[in-house]
């Protein structure tokens, strides 16, 4: 906390227009390990969502993943704002990232339909949104070190 | 529950529906459709990962290392998922890590599922209301190694 304001202040005091909120981030260790976690929790989401949609799993559970994948969608892209390299991110994450905050902003908005239409409509019809929903390897292709997973 | 002319019926029937948009969920199949004994085990595996990442996250979060700002939902994610725990260990499928005794005694195994929603409820609403200062008193209470003690095999 001390070190957070620290450099708010800092921030403040140079005039530097603060373009990532740092609020408690402490060392960069932890951002890693976020940020991962946030993706391994999509990715356990994703398998039993999967495994339901190709008659595997329970079918009354369909719609509890889907809002739960929206959710976690919806926090995946402030864990890479502080702009810290490591784990298998590739440095195009922050090189390139009006893309790669658009890819997520994407990701959260379709699911966030997806859980909507779930609701809403029913999950048969969300199932036909999942696939546009869960833009995994399309990220993954251009910003993840595949040799480092 | 899990008779074979479900399994028949799930394996065949249900992929197809489901990607036709035909509704299927509640009508056809009201329960559980497991395929086979390890997509129970895989399942169940996965929700208790999850729960592990969610937990992973809200203990960073309570310790101030990560944006507070997502405590809410890291902890409704939390919750949503604890609330789908009980259909995953509900078909009696040995293996995994989870010993025999999560079937042999159901109601107590049971009952332990209902107090980690009722819970992950409580730390959901805290979170809502008032933020990591009101979660992580009770991050404790989600009692995820009390049951793994007596329920989960130890790995070495
Ligand atoms: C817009 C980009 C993007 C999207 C969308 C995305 N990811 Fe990721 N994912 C990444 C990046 C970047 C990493 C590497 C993070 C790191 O190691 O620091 C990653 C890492 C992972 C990892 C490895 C985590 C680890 O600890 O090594 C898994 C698993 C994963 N993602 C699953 C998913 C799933 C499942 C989805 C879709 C539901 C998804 N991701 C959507 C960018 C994305
Ligand atoms: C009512 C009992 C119970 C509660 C409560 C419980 N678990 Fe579990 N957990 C189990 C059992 C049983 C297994 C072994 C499942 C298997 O392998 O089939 C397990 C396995 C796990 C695993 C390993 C999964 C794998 O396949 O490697 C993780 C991680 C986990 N639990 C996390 C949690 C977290 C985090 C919490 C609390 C938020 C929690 N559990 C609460 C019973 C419980």
């Amino acid at each position: 906390m001390i070190r957070a304001s620290k450099a708010a202040a800092v921030g403040i005091i140079l005039g530097v227009t603060m373009l990532l909120p740092m609020v408690g981030h402490t060392d960069d260790k932890d951002v890693v390990d976020y940020r991962q976690h946030i993706m391994k929790s999509l990715e356990h989401q994703t398998a039993v969502l999967g495994q339901i949609l190709s008659g595997a799993g329970p079918a009354e559970n369909t719609l509890a993943h889907m809002e739960t994948l929206a959710l976690t969608a919806s926090v995946a892209l402030k864990s890479f704002e502080a702009k810290v390299p490591g784990g298998a991110a590739k440095p195009e994450v922050w090189k390139d990232w009006a893309d790669f905050s658009k890819r997520m902003k994407e990701f959260a908005e379709k699911s966030a339909e997806m859980a909507k239409v779930g609701r809403e409509q029913g999950v048969d019809q969300a199932a036909m949104l999942v696939i546009e929903a869960l833009p995994c390897k399309g990220c993954h292709d251009v910003y993840r070190d595949e040799k480092k997973i | 529950m899990f008779s074979e002319g479900n399994v028949l019926n799930r394996t065949t029937a249900l992929p197809r529906l489901a990607w036709a948009g035909i509704a299927f969920v509640g009508t056809l199949l009201p329960i559980s459709s497991f395929a086979d004994d390890q997509d129970v085990r895989d399942y169940r595996s996965h929700i208790m990962k999850t729960m592990g990442e969610q937990f992973a996250a809200l203990n960073q979060i309570s310790k101030g290392k990560v944006p507070a700002a997502d405590v809410a939902t890291q902890a409704e994610v939390l919750r949503i998922t604890a609330g789908v725990a009980k259909v995953a260990f509900t078909p009696k499928v040995l293996g995994g890590e989870a010993k025999p005794e999560v079937w042999d005694k159901w109601d107590d195994f049971s009952k332990r599922l209902d107090e980690l929603v009722a819970a992950a409820t409580d730390v959901s609403k805290a979170a809502k209301q008032g933020g990591v200062a009101a979660v992580t008193p009770k991050l404790s209470s989600l009692s995820c190694k009390g049951c793994h003690d007596v329920y989960r095999v130890q790995k070495k």
